[in-house]
């Protein structure tokens, strides 16, 4: 059982990396994405909030299967190459982004009105008290739903791996030391576990993080 | 400049949807003076109020604070921030500690540094009688000690003028002396303060003149002691006699 992993360790760990790769850049892209997407749905300006609508409908509704494919194979047509890391963490992290400006949004609707009031009438402008007063709070109220959200994340990365045949990811790897020494299960047994490494740090990390930072109200 | 009233309204009409609730209200707020506003609820008082700092933007009318218009726009946060405002329900903000709380603003708005702001911070607790819970978060605090903390997050700007909307009419009884306790020892300091409350043991006692409010008119004003000796107006009389012999 854990030959296949000691002998094809390089490939594992290699592949393991670049998943990891994939997935703190995906990471960064959808909560930056999706905090901006969210302020533009709640900010006071119809243009911005149909804008920001616009944005979730567009990327919740492609599969991200179709999103990897339209980014890269697509875009190359087209006569635009942004290689297969931009397209990948892009789509990933794009497609997530519409979740997580979904869960902010509820999260800012669990923000009472009163606090805007505070804030603004101790002299703070609108987007200072966004900044400052809502989205500090809404973000301490959906940290478990964007531990989820970043969990289907990491899972969605193997679609990355075996879309786009440039990207080593750990799927990637595991297929190719699979397909070298037919021990199918076993291999696919190993991928599994790194990827549950990976799950399982960000479970414990969003715990702790709800742990730390939960609001009493 | 500083014989100029502090604050200045002029005509002030509001109406939500159909329900008219100020309908051409003047008031003029010298500097120092104390004034408690009453009336039934629903009278338009809180509305007034909010209007002073611009959490309500009036339909009609005009309001000047040290001479400038209230309005929506540029200069309406800069005001805001010498206008200090205490809620029914206090509103701290539940994810910072209570002297997160009162530093904040001074240093995000004002530009105050944080070791300066901290310490003045500590400073104003004290004077709220609440110095040891400084590094608490509000939801371990009760409703009067939130309300004092409130205050000094308010006072920590240094306004011109503090606003309290009902201010103890969220608050068990045994916590309402407390909060009124920290408003009558400012009255004595010298600040200009806007009340509107149901207390009007502390209007008595406190405050230079009584505004009564209702629908949406100021039907009568004076020193509280003659409006509550002989009230003008069948209206006023009738909110006397409610309040006093309930």
């Amino acid at each position: 059982m854990i030959d296949v992993l000691t002998e094809h360790w390089s490939e594992f760990s290699s592949g393991w990396w670049v998943t990891v790769q994939i997935i703190a850049g995906s990471f960064g892209i959808a909560m930056v994405v999706g905090t901006f997407v969210a302020a533009f749905r709640i900010a006071p300006n119809k243009w911005l909030q149909r804008l920001g609508g616009l944005y979730v409908e567009v990327f919740r509704n492609i599969p991200l299967l179709v999103l990897l494919f339209i980014s890269f194979a697509g875009l190359r047509r087209a006569g635009v190459d942004i290689g297969p890391w931009v397209a990948g963490i892009a789509s990933l992290g794009l497609y997530t982004a519409a979740y997580v400006a979904e869960a902010l949004r509820s999260g800012v609707f669990s923000v009472g009105k009163g606090q805007i009031e505070a804030s603004l009438s101790l002299g703070f402008s609108y987007a200072e008290t966004l900044r400052r007063i809502v989205l500090p709070q809404a973000f301490r109220t959906v940290i478990a739903p964007l531990g989820s959200l970043t969990i289907a994340m990491i899972k969605n990365s193997a679609i990355v791996g075996v879309s786009l045949l440039a990207l080593p990811d750990l799927l990637k790897q595991a297929r190719v030391v699979s397909a070298r020494t037919f021990q199918t299960d076993e291999t696919f047994f190993w991928a599994a576990v790194g990827y549950i490494i990976l799950t399982g740090a960000a479970t414990l990390i969003f715990r702790a993080l709800e742990k730390r930072f939960a609001i009493a109200r | 400049m500083s014989d100029q009233n502090l604050v200045e309204l002029q005509g002030i009409h509001k109406a939500f949807g159909d329900n008219v609730v100020l309908a051409g209200v003047d008031l003029s707020v010298a500097r120092g003076e104390v004034i408690v506003i009453a009336g039934p609820s629903g009278s338009g008082k809180s509305t007034m109020l909010r209007c002073v700092n611009g959490l309500e933007t009036a339909d009609r009318g005009e309001i000047t604070f040290d001479g400038r218009p209230v309005k929506p726009g540029k200069g309406l946060s800069a005001l805001r921030a010498e206008i200090g405002f205490v809620f029914q329900q206090f509103h701290l903000f539940p994810h910072m500690s209570v002297l997160d709380n009162i530093v904040l603003a001074p240093v995000k708005v004002k530009g105050i540094a944080r070791d300066a702001a901290r310490t003045r911070g500590q400073e104003l607790l004290e004077r709220v009688g609440i110095a040891e819970k400084a590094h608490q978060f509000p939801a371990e605090l009760s409703g009067g000690q939130q309300q004092r903390v409130a205050i000094a997050r308010a006072l920590a700007m240094d306004p011109k003028l503090m606003l309290f909307d009902e201010p103890t009419s969220a608050l068990d009884p045994e916590m309402i002396r407390e909060v009124l306790d920290v408003m009558r020892d400012l009255a004595r300091e010298g600040m200009t303060m806007l009340v509107v409350t149901h207390e009007m043991g502390f209007a008595r006692e406190v405050c230079d003149r009584l505004v009564f409010i209702d629908g949406g008119l100021i039907v009568e004003e004076g020193p509280p002691a003659e409006f509550f000796a002989n009230a003008q107006s069948e209206r006023a009389r009738e909110f006397v006699d409610k309040i006093i012999h309930h």
